[in-house]
């Protein structure tokens, strides 16, 4: 088949742009977000301290929320469309203060962050633990495309890098330390990125 | 029509894979006769938490392994020690392909931990050891391997674990393994350490003597008219695994094309209606090192599910063979 040439250019124009769009720079992102997504990182970790949980958004309009709900025994998993009363029924049948968590869900839709735990490491023997906070930005949301999300590591103490910005296991022990199966790079001394195909 | 040559090697692995689907079907309708369900005439062990660790006391533990270099005694100890104590915190380790191990190990450590235990520390210390009609003789890669496996989570400390998931997939294998015969570094997050649902029942009977009935396969979802009835029966009857697309249950991504086969084993624990509403239910079961209440509908139940298994406990309980 014979194309007219500005067709074939209009062709190239729109697949150069969609490939721009998913080469966003995330160190760009999170400084011009981070007065909200560390905001969420510390209101999610004072109330994880609390009492644990996860948030989870299932779908790409950001209108439907899982909360893992972690108690001694038992885990409960619960799906609401936001703003649905049974969710603050649930959070307070469990125990839990719905202020930080509804101002985490109300933050979460604002920067399309689709998934917020706490997750456990280990260094030389001993637990550490790091916030995991996915984003799923709609520039990763091309149709017939695995989607990809940015992922924020947010640790509680500064980590050690290479000269590449590699996230490494220890000042002495030169090895990549790797999160949930992924190579880090730094933002800041406690803040790592990677992008992934998983957001958990 | 013109139809292109099928090489050698792939009718080959075609024929591995159907081999593979036959065997699971042929456990399909209602279970195996009791006599090929224990070939190696082993019976379920039973014991108490209180017998294993009394036995993990009075034990004498060499400081080392020849056979393990890189287990520490004092950390494979408190290892044991935990799984005894809290079972259900045994943990699969982040991004590995274990979970069929781990949930294999529910029911050694709850029915059994004393078992476990002795099987464990003979391990530990002669290097070899025997289980109902299994003897295992671990390779060398694998036992340089244990202990090193690193950025799994709490696995990362657990060298009894690490050991143990290590030790059954050396031992067991599966078509699953026509690519992947021998043990590599990173080899537990691939199809080395994956299990099918024909091996998952192989070796419940061949470790444990329990008899199993199992309905499923790898590819094929099992024909149960009315799944909440049979999954209700199932937990009368003895402990219950589901063999489950885990893409669905466990989401990890928002990808419209998901695969359409099981990936994961998970005990269920109990499944009951919710009223007022027609189609949900409420499971409870255990995987990842922990216990899960979830509420789905019996529809997505029916679509995740790929196999159950229902392990029946047979009488003269023995524990299981130490290597002499």
């Amino acid at each position: 088949m014979n194309y007219p040439n500005t067709y074939r250019l209009l062709l190239i124009a729109i697949l150069a742009s969609a490939a721009s769009c998913t080469s966003l720079n995330i160190t760009n992102y999170y400084h011009k977000h981070h007065s909200t997504l560390d905001g969420m990182e510390q209101v999610y970790l004072n109330a994880y301290n609390t009492k644990p949980f996860s948030i989870e958004f299932t779908d790409r309009p950001f209108d439907h929320v899982s909360l893992e709900l972690s108690t001694d025994s038992l885990t409960y998993i619960y799906e609401f469309a936001v703003g649905e009363p049974r969710l603050q029924d649930t959070l307070l049948k469990y125990g839990y203060n719905p202020a930080p968590i509804n101002n985490l869900i109300k933050n979460m839709r604002s920067m399309e962050c689709t998934w917020i735990n706490h997750l456990d490491y280990y260094a030389d023997e001993t637990r550490h633990s790091l916030i995991y906070i996915s984003l799923w930005p709609k520039t990763f949301d091309l149709p017939f495309v695995n989607k990809k999300y940015y992922i924020l590591t947010y640790f509680s103490q500064p980590q050690y890098f290479d000269a590449d910005g590699d996230l490494m296991t220890g000042r002495r022990l030169r090895r990549i330390r790797k999160i949930n199966g992924e190579t880090f790079r730094k933002i800041n001394d406690k803040v790592c990125y990677t992008i992934s195909a998983q957001f958990r | 029509m013109h139809f292109t040559p099928v090489p050698p090697s792939y009718r080959f692995f075609l024929t591995l894979i159907l081999c593979g689907l036959l065997s699971v079907r042929h456990g399909y309708a209602g279970g195996l006769p009791a006599s090929q369900a224990n070939p190696g005439n082993t019976v379920p062990g039973s014991s108490t938490r209180e017998q294993a660790l009394d036995y993990l006391l009075k034990t004498k533990i060499p400081d080392s392994s020849i056979y393990w270099p890189d287990i520490h005694r004092d950390l494979f100890i408190a290892n044991l020690k935990a799984n005894i104590i809290a079972p259900l915190a045994l943990y699969q380790g982040t991004n590995t392909n274990f979970c069929g191990y781990a949930a294999l190990s529910y029911l050694p450590l709850h029915e059994d931990p004393l078992g476990y235990t002795r099987f464990m520390l003979t391990l530990y210390s002669e290097g070899k050891a025997a289980w109902g009609a299994a003897h295992f003789n671990p390779s060398p890669a694998v036992r340089l391997a244990a202990g090193t496996l690193r950025f799994k989570g709490i696995l990362d400390i657990r060298p009894a674990d690490q050991l143990w998931f290590l030790v059954l997939a050396d031992h067991f294998r599966s078509y699953l393994n026509f690519f992947t015969r021998h043990f590599h570094p990173g080899a537990e997050n691939t199809f080395w350490a994956a299990v099918n649902y024909g091996k998952f029942n192989r070796m419940i009977r061949e470790l444990f003597g329990y008899r199993v009935q199992a309905k499923g396969s790898d590819l094929i979802r099992p024909d149960i008219p009315d799944l909440y009835d049979y999954l209700t029966q199932s937990l009368h009857t003895g402990l219950t695994y589901l063999y489950v697309n885990n893409t669905y249950l466990h989401k990890k991504n928002h990808n419209k094309f998901k695969g359409h086969f099981p990936t994961h084993f998970i005990v269920l624990d109990a499944i009951r209606r919710i009223p007022d509403q027609q189609d949900m239910v409420d499971i409870v079961y255990w995987d990842y090192g922990g216990r899960t209440l979830r509420q789905v509908s019996m529809k997505f139940l029916k679509k995740i599910t790929f196999g159950v298994t229902v392990c029946i406990k047979q009488s003269s309980p023995t524990g299981p063979t130490p290597h002499s």
